[in-house]
């Protein structure tokens, strides 16, 4: 049986990825493991002061621990892709690899004051969205389910942190996961 | 739906092109990646592109705006997006002059591009909604819209194309469900008489004294009821076209009458004494073996021979069963998006059963199913279990060794319905009928099995 992998970068909170394990992780069908990585300094761009996901993800590919189908990683960084001004996160479609980024999951990063539940909560709904992806699911039309797109927070508050029927019905079962 | 929507996105540096293309498809898009101006004219050519993202800037002598130019030159209903990392105003004006829907700026925020790309996407369905319905409204059906790969099917295409133009009398036989009344439209469609009435008219529908009054129209008083005058629907199909449906259940009495069109093109009104003369071409359609009944004393000979004097026979669903794949995948698109469901293909297994099923109901029973599968299935494929309500009717081939078969016969048959199952794929033919690649190319070569 092969492992789902969490993988923590520095800074990242034990408490937040210890949700993001049970909240998001656990609900696919093969067991959770832990992983700490290195900083994905090597990702930086000086000239957007972001960090481009399309490196981290290449490196996370490299990374992967054998008894793993699949390893999400979990960064404070500010990720972006060449097209785009930032991603909340980014998966290989059907691949193994995936990461999300907190830096803007965070009241504080619109100027409101802190909140620990709406944070933990939003790192979950991106969690079970990116891993989801790792499992081929692409968006859903329906607003409130785990792959429907969010490109703002209000519509990660939208989702709930499950997949509607019709998402849930094309991942494996329990113990089908390679 | 979104899959059906397919885009390419072009641009010289590929780290651009497949982050947005990889963004793209996680949105469940079909998405394509072309590295210059010209490979994305070349690939334009080879499938049907919605969109089109174009960087501005590329090298190797054509430009975004140039590319764009040569594509809509070709494809103009595509919608082209222009994307640059250096915003002015003048080749923003240049771009939206030269036809771009759209003029973005990267980095561009994900919100902008996937509102962009829902709001083409939400005009295009529409588009395409609108051409379904205006083609169901009008029943304009032309020969393109008869989807078939079996060479039987494409004769009597070409030969339904060349007498288009001709006022003979057409005879078309097949089971029921064969597409009868499709290829009279599209013969009607393709004439000169495509501007003229197509009236259909079922023959097996009605009692003999209501269709001579519905073939030929009534006076004022010519039996009870008749209280004013009808013209029928010969009148009524006035210089076009007549599609008679089940010709084979026509009365002796009305036999004659119709007799006497064909030959006189005149006819009088139930309770009449005026004759009507009219220009109509005459396209008559039977579901039973239309010879027998005059073998058997049932239909006359006179009217057959009448008739018959240019004859399509419309073969059975189960005698074209390459045809199965792709008018079940035509189904698929179509009612899918008729239906609002988001279901995108058959499975393996949903192909194997209609495979399997001997469709005594032709393709009119194959579009049937198609939507019953479509309605009740879960996911976004059609599987063997969606099709299972075909397993009740019981229609499914059986395997019988025919008395004189022999070996050689047998052997010739597994390698065609293999074929045909894998769609021609010698690979997977040989791996399925467990021989080796080159045994198998020797045994068509062989049995002269047509690929």
């Amino acid at each position: 049986m092969k492992y789902l992998y969490a993988a923590a970068t520095p800074g990242v909170n034990r408490e937040v990825l210890a949700a993001i394990v049970e909240g998001a992780l656990a609900k696919f069908g093969a067991p959770v493991g832990q992983v700490e990585l290195a900083g994905i300094e090597f990702a930086y761009d000086a000239a957007r002061n972001q960090y481009g996901s399309i490196p981290v993800l290449e490196m996370l590919a490299k990374r992967i621990p054998k008894d793993a189908c699949k390893l999400l990683a979990v960064t404070e960084r500010d990720l972006f892709i060449p097209v785009l001004t930032f991603v909340f996160g980014h998966a290989q479609l059907g691949g193994s690899v995936g990461v999300i980024s907190l830096a803007r999951l965070r009241q504080e990063f619109y100027g409101l004051p802190p909140n620990r539940e709406v944070f933990l909560e939003r790192a979950v709904k991106e969690a079970l969205h990116e891993t989801g992806h790792m499992f081929g699911l692409v968006h859903c039309a329906d607003r409130s389910c785990a792959m429907s797109l969010a490109t703002n927070v209000r519509q990660i508050e939208l989702k709930r942190a499950a997949f509607c029927v019709g998402c849930a019905a094309r991942l494996p079962l329990t113990g089908e996961v390679e | 739906m979104k899959t059906h929507w397919q885009i390419l996105v072009v641009d010289d540096e590929e780290v651009m092109c497949e982050s947005l293309a990889a963004w793209l498809r996680e949105d469940g898009y079909l998405v394509d990646t072309a590295s210059s101006g010209r490979e994305a004219v070349a690939k334009a050519t080879q499938r049907d592109y919605a969109i089109y993202f174009v960087d501005l800037k590329m090298p190797g002598g054509m430009d975004g705006i140039e590319t764009m130019m040569q594509i809509r030159r070709r494809y103009p209903e595509a919608s082209i997006i222009i994307i640059t990392a250096y915003a002015t105003v003048d080749t923003a004006i240049t771009a939206m002059k030269e036809g771009a829907q759209e003029y973005i700026v990267k980095p561009c925020n994900p919100e902008e591009i996937s509102l962009l790309v829902s709001r083409i996407v939400k005009v295009k369905n529409l588009q395409r909604e609108n051409s379904i319905l205006r083609k169901k409204l009008s029943r304009q059906y032309r020969f393109q819209d008869i989807v078939s790969k079996n060479p039987r099917m494409h004769q009597i295409l070409s030969l339904a194309q060349e007498i288009a133009p001709l006022r003979s009398t057409v005879m078309i036989q097949g089971e029921s469900g064969t597409g009868k009344e499709l290829i009279a439209r599209a013969i009607h469609n393709s004439g000169d008489r495509a501007q003229k009435p197509f009236v259909a008219v079922s023959c097996a529908a009605l009692a003999e004294t209501l269709l001579e009054s519905e073939l030929f129209g009534h006076e004022k008083g010519a039996f009870t009821g008749a209280a004013e005058r009808r013209i029928g629907k010969f009148e009524m199909a006035d210089g076009g076209t007549i599609f008679l449906d089940e010709i084979g259940d026509i009365s002796p009495k009305l036999q004659i009458d119709l007799l006497r069109v064909l030959q006189e093109r005149c006819f009088y009104r139930v309770g009449g004494q005026e004759e009507v003369r009219v220009d109509v071409r005459v396209i008559a359609a039977t579901h039973v073996n239309l010879q027998q009944a005059v073998a058997d004393g049932k239909f006359r000979d006179d009217l057959f021979y009448r008739l018959n004097v240019i004859e399509i026979r419309v073969p059975a669903l189960r005698d074209r069963c390459e045809d199965i794949p792709l008018l079940a995948g035509h189904f698929l698109e179509r009612l899918s998006h008729e239906l609002g469901r988001d279901v995108e293909e058959i499975s393996e297994g949903g192909l194997r059963v209609l495979m399997d099923y001997r469709w005594p109901g032709n393709v009119r029973e194959l579009e049937n199913a198609v939507e019953r599968a479509v309605v009740t299935c879960r996911g976004r494929a059609l599987t063997e279990e969606d099709f299972a309500f075909l397993r009740e009717n019981g229609h499914f081939r059986t395997w019988a060794v025919p008395p004189s078969m022999t070996l050689e016969e047998m052997e010739k048959i597994a390698i065609i319905a293999t074929l045909q199952r894998t769609g021609g794929n010698i690979k997977e033919s040989a791996a399925l009928l467990g021989i080796d690649r080159s045994t198998l190319y020797e045994k068509i070569k062989r049995y002269e099995v047509p690929r």
